[in-house]
């Protein structure tokens, strides 16, 4: 069991590259930017002596702290963007491809079950995903921070204590894994209904997903004056159980990382326990598993001829 | 004989549609059998309830499990090969091999590589570069590295030039069947395996026309071929299809005592191509 799903899953990363390449290429692109944005300061070499994190003009430890943790959770979020634009992506096409290109047939010619397939996409999308973000994520932290400590050290700076001794790794990486992995297990009930898409629509996915969450809450507003379908769908956006009651935006916003002058943590922000008793994340599952069932049921009774 | 697919009564509905309608039959150990019927005759759809694909009423077993139910374990001892095209595209040879590796108990990767070391697949290739012929090589040199002890193959030739089509079945008797393994094969090109089968099956409307040992089919079927004042004759005995070539009858008889069409015209036994037609155009008369 486990070992077919070890297969299937670097199956999925075989067909669908971008779940790896798409990181890389944030990865390579932030670096870039770091790189270009230290040789911009260059140029105010008088004003600027060392660059970014190590500016003098940033006073104190504190500050600095502060900056490179609003650095490591802004570039976080970009990677936590990218990686909910990619499952959307992936999810709607993973069981549609397969039929569309009849390797279905050849895929059901071995002895993999129906279920071992789908949950091998289910994985992929709230583990694999999230698994490889937070690889990619931490891969640009380092780049970025050797970067601008060779930069700063160039300027005859002591990089170790402004660039690494200013920011806790641990909090913040961990504090990534954690939003990561629950924003994977909280937007489950749109990866199962994406994968029941899939299984089921002869064509165009994307439009099959998105147009029922536009039309019900607009046809429910019109004919019942309510929004109770809008409230549970779209209010799932904010992992707020998590987040000691802040949404994401709240989160996010750099004021709110003080937790004091000396201490700036992350991972201080987030509540996993509330998370995982809440019954907001428990019913996302149960509806998550709802929609795998059907996605399962449906690539078994169909017939592909 | 130990039978390998028992089917008793077996049927498939599609809406008011009979696809298969009430099929009995038995395939044994060490056969290779043609299930022979026209586009829609419901050989795919009877092939895939054999495969577990679809459900179906009645009595199917098939080495001894229930193929829609067990089809995990069933995976483990048939290999089949639907069509040319299902291999999936974006794959690379090596990662399609490892993968099998990695899935199926049964297969033996060196096997594979030796088989296909006499082909022009490349390992690093992808599916999509490779030409049609290639890929039925790929694959069959996928199925025959798998110990199984069914293989079940639906036009499995479709869309390749003659050359790939002979060197198939060429390695599909000299590399995989042994006498121990079993193959029931669908195919519009019938003239190509009559010479590989064992038994044959004809199916028409989901209906079972015919099923016999190729063996038996001279002792029972006898084409004769006639003019003039024989033909009326020969039609007092009861053909069950006729047809004309250059001027002169074609007959077909079943079971007939061949002393009977002494002195009517040539008789020899009839070609498979032939006797599907006449059993098909019997059953519609």
């Amino acid at each position: 069991m486990i070992r077919n799903q070890l297969a299937l899953v670097q199956r999925e990363i075989w067909e669908h590259r971008s779940i790896y390449v798409t990181p890389l290429a944030i990865t390579s692109i932030v670096a870039l930017a770091t790189l270009a944005m230290l040789v911009f300061a260059g140029g105010f070499a008088k004003e600027l002596d060392v660059a970014i994190f190590g500016a003098s003009n940033i006073a104190s430890d504190a500050e600095r702290k502060i900056a490179l943790t609003g650095f490591f959770v802004g570039t976080s979020w970009v990677f936590l963007f990218a990686a909910m634009v990619l499952t959307v992506f992936y999810t709607l096409d993973c069981l549609y491809a397969e039929r569309k290109d009849k390797s279905i047939l050849f895929w059901r010619s071995l002895p993999i079950t129906d279920a071992e397939a789908v949950i091998s996409k289910l994985v992929t999308a709230i583990v694999v995903i999230p698994i490889v973000t937070v690889i990619a994520i931490i891969a640009t932290h380092i780049v970025n921070l050797v970067v601008t400590s060779i930069w700063v050290s160039v300027k005859g700076a002591d990089a170790g204590h402004l660039i690494w001794g200013a920011v806790s790794f641990w909090d913040n990486w961990l504090a990534a894994l954690i939003v990561t992995l629950a924003s994977a297990i909280w937007m489950s009930p749109f990866v199962g209904w994406f994968l029941f898409v899939s299984a089921f629509t002869k064509r165009s996915p994307l439009l099959m997903a998105f147009m029922p969450l536009v039309l019900i809450p607009l046809l429910e507003l019109i004919f019942l004056r309510s929004s109770v379908f809008a409230e549970a769908v779209f209010t799932r956006r904010g992992m707020i159980p998590l987040f000691r009651g802040m949404d994401l935006e709240g989160f996010f916003n750099e004021n709110s990382l003080h937790i004091n002058d000396e201490v700036v943590s992350l991972l201080a922000h987030l509540d996993v326990v509330q998370f995982l008793s809440s019954p907001s994340m428990w019913s996302g599952v149960v509806v998550c598993a709802l929609f795998v069932t059907a996605a399962i049921y449906v690539r078994r009774y169909r017939d592909e001829s | 004989m130990t039978s390998l697919v028992t089917a008793r009564n077996v049927s498939k509905r599609f809406g008011a549609v009979r696809a298969v309608d009430n099929v009995s039959f038995d395939l044994e150990k060490g056969k290779i059998m043609g299930l022979i019927g026209p586009n829609g005759a419901g050989k795919t759809t009877l092939l895939k309830a054999v495969l577990g694909l679809t459900d179906c009423e009645g009595q199917l077993s098939v080495l001894g499990l229930d193929p829609f139910r067990q089809r995990k374990q069933l995976m483990q001892n048939i290999c089949f090969i639907a069509d040319v095209a299902v291999l999936p595209r974006w794959i690379r040879v090596t990662q399609l091999l490892d993968f099998v590796e990695a899935i199926h108990p049964n297969f033996s990767r060196s096997r594979a590589e030796e088989l296909l070391a006499a082909t022009k697949v490349r390992r690093d290739a992808k599916i999509r570069e490779l030409s049609k012929g290639m890929v039925t090589q790929l694959h069959l040199s996928i199925i025959t590295a798998i110990d199984a002890r069914l293989l079940v193959l639906d036009e499995p030739t479709l869309g390749l030039d003659i050359i790939f089509r002979k060197e198939f079945y060429g390695n599909l008797l000299n590399d995989y069947f042994d006498g121990e393994r079993t193959i029931l094969i669908t195919t519009h090109q019938v003239e190509e395996i009559e010479n590989l089968l064992t038994d044959i099956m004809f199916i028409n409307e989901g209906r079972i026309l015919l099923d016999a040992s190729m063996e038996s089919l001279p002792e029972t079927y006898v084409e004769l071929l006639t003019s003039g004042n024989n033909v009326a004759t020969a039609r007092g005995l009861g053909p069950i299809h006729e047809r004309e070539v250059f001027g002169k009858k074609v007959m077909i008889f079943e079971g007939i005592d061949r002393e009977k069409l002494a002195g009517l015209g040539e008789v020899h036994p009839p070609s498979v191509a032939d006797l599907f037609v006449a059993k098909v155009k019997g059953a519609q008369a």
